[in-house]
């Protein structure tokens, strides 16, 4: 009985921010098969710490801190033992100035952009695009507040740079 | 391109949904990630460490008192129990682990300080046995006659020594070869970014 509510109380929790799991999925894999995979796996590492979670901090905080780490750590497919991920090569670039420029289409880019990243400037970019405060920013990742700040400036640099010809 | 003008569209981005969303089905499926996989190595010791000694002891079980006077067989079986015993630590310490919902940068610490330990504790572990293991077969044919031990140390001591020695070099080779096969690249990755974190 009481299994039943926590897994009825899980799926709720997991069914109001699967958007945010998309989008960890989409900024860590780079295929279908390999979001899929990641994907599962979050859930699977979520189900094995929700018994601990016992609501210290906000929900969303401890979503993401799973889910993070879960992607940061990499999978490891059956046979090739612990591996991690490979971006995918940045697509022709479409001009920013052409009318047909859309708003999705430079989101593709800068997703883009973002596979060149390291796993941690992923994981910071994410949450800032995310408008996560700061301080839920720190008590995710454990980087102190002003690092976070000097960091983001040193990754809009540099997805500037990655994406100037956009 | 400048971030903050995208955020907008970032957040009202559905994303592209994974093909099986179920989670009731997907908690049912086992895990892939590193710490599984340590923790599948950890049983697969302990399960190796208990059969290995068992089947010796079951192969001589008609003939008990030389099983009981059998120094290299209680020794080997000693040896595995200290396995078994650091397997079962290890064990423990990833299970906790499991689930990952510390702090990304005291997640990828903790990770790296596992891996660290794990591999200097096995080139230790492996070190000492090694040692323990030519000391017996030096020392036990003063004690107890076995013919395959009588036989070699009918061969000279300097060839013996140098067996000995051509023992230590292979060992150290071949755990530095599987230690880096296993987990090297994913260690050098997680050391990377604990570095990025700093």
């Amino acid at each position: 009985m009481l299994k039943l509510e926590a897994e009825k109380e899980f799926i709720k929790h997991i069914s109001q921010h699967e958007l945010m799991l998309y989008k960890v999925c989409r900024v860590y894999a780079y295929n279908d098969a390999d979001r899929q995979d990641l994907f599962q796996e979050i859930v699977i590492q979520l189900w094995k710490a929700y018994p601990k979670f016992n609501g210290d901090s906000k929900i969303s905080t401890w979503l993401y801190r799973v889910a993070l780490n879960t992607a940061i750590s990499g999978l490891r497919k059956k046979k090739n033992l612990i591996r991690s991920y490979e971006p995918a090569s940045m697509p022709e670039p479409a001009g920013e100035h052409d009318p047909q420029y859309s708003e999705e289409e430079r989101l593709q880019q800068l997703y883009y952009a973002i596979e060149q990243l390291n796993a941690v400037e992923k994981a910071i970019v994410m949450l800032y695009m995310e408008d996560r405060s700061y301080e839920e920013m720190e008590d995710i990742l454990g980087l102190s507040q002003g690092n976070l700040r000097v960091k983001m400036n040193r990754i809009k640099e540099k997805l500037r740079q990655l994406t100037k010809n956009y | 391109m400048e971030l903050d003008d995208l955020k907008q569209t970032w957040n009202q981005n559905q994303s592209t949904k994974p093909l099986n969303t179920d989670i009731m089905e997907l908690i049912q499926h086992k895990s892939y990630g590193p710490l599984a996989a340590l923790k599948k190595a950890f049983r697969k010791q302990i399960v190796l460490m208990a059969i290995i000694p068992a089947y010796f002891i079951i192969l001589n079980v008609d003939n008990p008192d030389a099983l009981l006077n059998n120094v290299i067989l209680w020794s080997y079986i000693a040896f595995c129990l200290g396995v078994i015993i650091f397997s079962y630590y290890n064990y423990r310490i990833v299970n906790k682990m499991e689930g990952m919902d510390h702090m990304v940068k005291v997640n990828l610490e903790q990770q790296v300080d596992l891996l660290e330990k794990r591999m200097k504790w096995k080139k230790t572990a492996l070190m000492f046995a090694l040692i323990f293991f030519i000391l017996l077969i030096e020392i036990v044919p003063y004690f107890q006659h076995y013919r395959m031990l009588d036989k070699w140390h009918s061969l000279p001591a300097a060839i013996r020594y140098l067996v000995y020695a051509g023992l230590f070099v292979l060992q150290y080779f071949a755990n530095t070869f599987v230690n880096e096969r296993r987990y090297g690249r994913h260690l050098k990755y997680l050391k990377e970014l604990v570095k990025e974190m700093q």
